[in-house]
């Protein structure tokens, strides 16, 4: 026979599982630390595209005077400039990332932690029958 | 206010029933307009300079995600300027990736902001999206509408400048000296730099006057943030040396305002629960749900009708009590 409770309470986890829940269970799916670790390490590698592409910008901003100073220019400073001005902006957007991704995972464990309490309460339901 | 209520009932009831198709229908009006302005402002490739192509380009925008369809839209434009000038495509297409960068990282979910930012500059009420972002985003909204605005000027930027930036194409010999032309007209806008500066504070701040927790915390966040708007824009305009009709700031303002509220009317603390087609399945069955939102403010539905009122009628009944 047919549980008119427990059909509401199944619609509603299945409306979350095909929506916010599809993304909140492959959250849910890390530890903190190894979810976080790896959004991080995946805007790290945004940046250092984004990063590339700015330098790429700033040697073309003034390329005839690049090409004409390049064989006199101490290439060891050069590099060290710009590695110093990657560190900074790699910092930056990191901290930005991680903050950004910690609230994301807590977000998806609040939404997760009403998941697994409904999943409960489903339980419960087929116990009593 | 009661009919205006059973208006956004009604609304909120038609947009639940017939969610896919109406979403379907704005994404593809949302990609027709934003195609036929970027075909009229900057139409430089004849092949997709093309009524058909649009048309074929918007219906594909009814299917796809938000997302994509920022990317499409970016594309169209950048086929455009690379007809003009392969040097300022460069540029561009470098641009946009590092847009692409922060934006995809930070607020992916702010694609129609990112589209809209422009589309509003071009009605000059730009105040609305930061304004409607402030309470509806997250901090991190300012990307978005930040990348829209850096979109919005540098092709405003190749449209008012169309005939140098081709000229430098030909010039073989001023080609290298080409790009700090183009680096410097499209990204060394102060008026651009202000813009930017503008939306991150604004969203910022009506974001953060939004989250505390006191009564119409919102509605104090949205007249702060027009306050905040104007004011670093004034600040701005000294500092930068940028020259703005101080008038056009109050006026946009006032009117953005005003859209906000309107959507806020419309959004803001309304469960736009949805009809939700789900399956799912137990030791004994399948469902297959169709799961319709219920009303909660009903309309009236009042039909009056003359029974032929009869004054003496009414003096017997007295009578008789």
């Amino acid at each position: 026979m047919l549980n008119e409770d427990r059909i509401e309470l199944m619609t509603k986890m299945a409306a979350y599982e095909s929506r916010q829940g599809r993304r909140d269970i492959s959250v849910h799916e890390f530890f903190r630390g190894d979810y976080i670790s790896f959004q991080v390490l995946k805007s790290a590698l945004y940046c250092t595209v984004g990063f590339a592409l700015g330098v790429a910008m700033y040697i073309l901003y003034d390329l005839e005077g690049f090409l004409t100073d390049f064989y006199k220019m101490d290439v060891v400073e050069f590099a060290k400039g710009i590695a110093t001005k990657y560190a900074v902006v790699l910092v930056i957007y990191l901290l930005a990332s991680y903050f950004v991704y910690a609230y994301r995972y807590s977000r998806a464990k609040k939404h997760m932690k009403k998941y697994v309490s409904q999943l409960n309460e489903l339980d419960t339901m087929y116990d009593w029958e | 206010m009661t009919n205006l209520l059973v208006f956004k009932e009604q609304l909120t009831g038609f947009f639940s029933r017939f969610e896919t198709y109406i979403i379907a229908v704005l994404k593809f009006f949302v990609g027709l307009i934003a195609l036929l302005i970027i075909n009229a402002n900057l139409g430089y490739m004849s092949k997709i300079n093309n009524g058909a192509i649009v048309l074929i380009v918007s219906l594909l925008c009814s299917f796809l995600p938000m997302n994509l369809i920022v990317l499409l839209i970016a594309a169209f434009a950048l086929l455009h300027v690379y007809a003009l000038s392969l040097e300022c495509a460069l540029i561009v297409g470098f641009v946009f990736v590092i847009m692409f960068v922060l934006y995809f990282r930070f607020s992916p979910g702010d694609a129609v902001a990112v589209i809209l930012t422009p589309i509003c500059f071009m009605l000059r009420i730009p105040y609305v999206v930061p304004m409607a972002l402030g309470f509806m985003g997250t901090p991190m909204s300012c990307m978005s509408v930040g990348c829209g605005t850096v979109a919005y000027f540098m092709l405003n930027y190749i449209k008012e400048n169309a005939d140098q930036i081709a000229s430098l194409s030909t010039d073989a010999e001023s080609a290298l000296g080409s790009f700090k032309y183009l680096i410097d007209g499209l990204l060394g806008s102060d008026r651009m730099l202000l813009f930017v500066i503008t939306f991150a504070v604004v969203v910022i701040a009506e974001f953060m006057i939004k989250s505390l927790p006191v009564d119409y915390s919102w509605k104090i966040g949205l007249g702060l943030g027009a306050i905040v708007n104007i004011l670093v824009i004034l600040i701005g305009c000294s500092a930068l040396e940028v020259d703005m009709s101080i008038g056009g700031v109050f006026v946009g303002t006032l009117v953005s305002v005003l859209i906000v509220l309107i959507i806020q009317f419309f959004v803001f603390n309304v469960d736009y629960s949805r009809t939700e087609n789900v399956q799912f399945e137990d030791d004994e069955y399948y469902y297959y749900v169709k799961a319709i939102p219920k009303m909660s403010v009903e309309a009236p539905d009042v039909n009056v009708t003359r029974m032929g009122y009869d004054e003496d009628a009414v003096e017997d009944l007295q009578y008789f009590e």
